[in-house]
């Protein structure tokens, strides 16, 4: 088993059963996905629900700590490409690390084909710094 | 003897045995999604490696070309459906035709009614031998032309006839949508025209032919009938059955030399 580091998760992060998830004070969502987890549909409707409710006015960029995943569903990817839904994000910056989270993140990216601006990343400073961005 | 095509690819196994069994699984997995079987996946060890990487990968692929493959078969599916659906509708509008000629005994409005759905049923015969056929955008012209022969003939059920068809047509051509339904209005007309003029004494023959000339086609219809009347000229005459002739030829993009020799011929080449 190999150990990944992590975002530095805020108390008020909320656990669901894939993820943790919160708004970042610099107006940037995160979510960071749980060491070893299978993403499946349902976890990944799971966290939409909450990253939409942190939705007021503006859309907001949203930052996706994906080290560590094991494996994602072909619904989980469908769903968060969101080609068939009205996303109250306006761009994905996932930070990839581990080698399935490389792939995994390659294969969204080419395959999948998100509605939004998506870029990975090797680091959570370079992948915040092009959020930037995207804030209203 | 090397047992596995990783042992091939690598003579000096350097590879770890353990890696070299997940690699031969790798290469089963993409096998099998070969034959379309897309149940089988490579087991993941969560260890950060290579070959995890490509598991994971391969995996998520035949994820994709599963629900590919099954959108491709329900839009196939689908466009069968659609074809037999126009098929059926013309077929009503057809039989809605073939009423209403039941009303009168105005023989000239009854051979309007059978010319027009002859018309109906040349084109409904191309949408039904689409959604027969396996693949949906052509068909087999050899069995288009023999089925819309013995259809027309039929329509016209000359009594005490003798009359024989006679193909020559080359197997295994076959042209989609929009080439057939000129083909097969162009037959209609001029088998039509034959079985109405060229036989007043109910025998004769009527010949269908298709050879391939270089890079096109030349079909030739003709009849060993009694011929055109001597001051008829297709060309100018504004039968609808010989304009709907040079029409479709047009549109096929081809090129119609009619003659009235021991018999009438159209010779089309596109």
């Amino acid at each position: 088993m190999v150990t990944f580091t992590i975002m530095q998760i805020p108390k008020d992060a909320i656990e669901l059963r894939g993820y943790f998830t919160w708004m970042g004070k610099d107006g940037i969502a995160r979510t960071s996905v749980k060491p070893g987890i299978d993403i499946t549909l349902e976890f990944a409707m799971e966290n939409t629900k909450v990253v939409t409710s942190f939705f007021s006015d503006k859309k907001f960029p949203i930052l996706i700590n994906s080290r560590g995943i094991k494996s994602m569903s072909y619904e989980a990817r469908r769903h968060f490409s969101a080609q068939d839904r009205d996303t109250k994000t306006n761009a994905f910056a996932i930070v990839i690390g581990s080698t399935i989270s490389r792939v995994l993140g390659n294969f969204y990216l080419g395959i999948n084909k998100p509605a939004v601006p998506t870029k990975l990343f090797d680091n959570e400073e370079e992948a915040t710094k092009w959020l930037q961005q995207f804030l209203n | 003897m090397a047992s596995t095509v990783f042992e091939l690819m690598a003579p000096n196994n350097k590879i770890p045995l353990s890696d070299n069994a997940r690699a031969n699984e790798v290469l089963e997995v993409i096998m099998a999604f070969a034959r379309q079987d897309f149940g089988k996946k490579v087991s993941l060890k969560n260890d950060d490696s290579v070959l995890d990487g490509i598991g994971a990968g391969v995996n998520m692929l035949g994820e994709e070309l599963q629900h590919s493959t099954i959108s491709l078969r329900e839009k196939e599916q689908l466009l069968k459906e659609i074809h037999h659906r126009v098929k059926n509708n013309m077929q009503i509008i057809s039989s809605l035709l073939s009423l209403q000629s039941e009303s009168t005994e105005d023989q000239k409005f009854i051979g309007l009614i059978r010319e027009s759905r002859n018309r109906i049923n040349s084109m409904a015969l191309v949408h039904e031998m689409l959604y027969q056929s396996d693949d949906l955008s052509k068909i087999e012209l050899k069995e288009y032309i023999e089925t819309l022969s013995s259809s027309v003939h039929r329509s016209y059920a000359l009594p005490n006839s003798d009359l024989e068809f006679v193909y020559d047509i080359e197997a295994k051509v076959h042209f989609n949508i929009d080439k057939m339904i000129p083909i097969g209005l162009i037959l209609n007309e001029a088998i039509s025209n034959s079985l109405k003029h060229a036989f007043p004494k109910g025998k004769g023959k009527l010949r269908v032919s298709l050879k391939r000339q270089k890079e096109k086609y030349q079909l030739l219809i003709s009849d060993d009938g009694i011929g055109f009347k001597k001051d008829f000229d297709p060309e100018k005459d504004s039968h609808l059955g010989i304009q709907l002739i040079y029409m479709l030829t047009e549109q096929l993009g081809g090129k119609l030399v009619v003659k009235s020799e021991g018999g009438v011929s159209y010779s089309i080449l596109f």
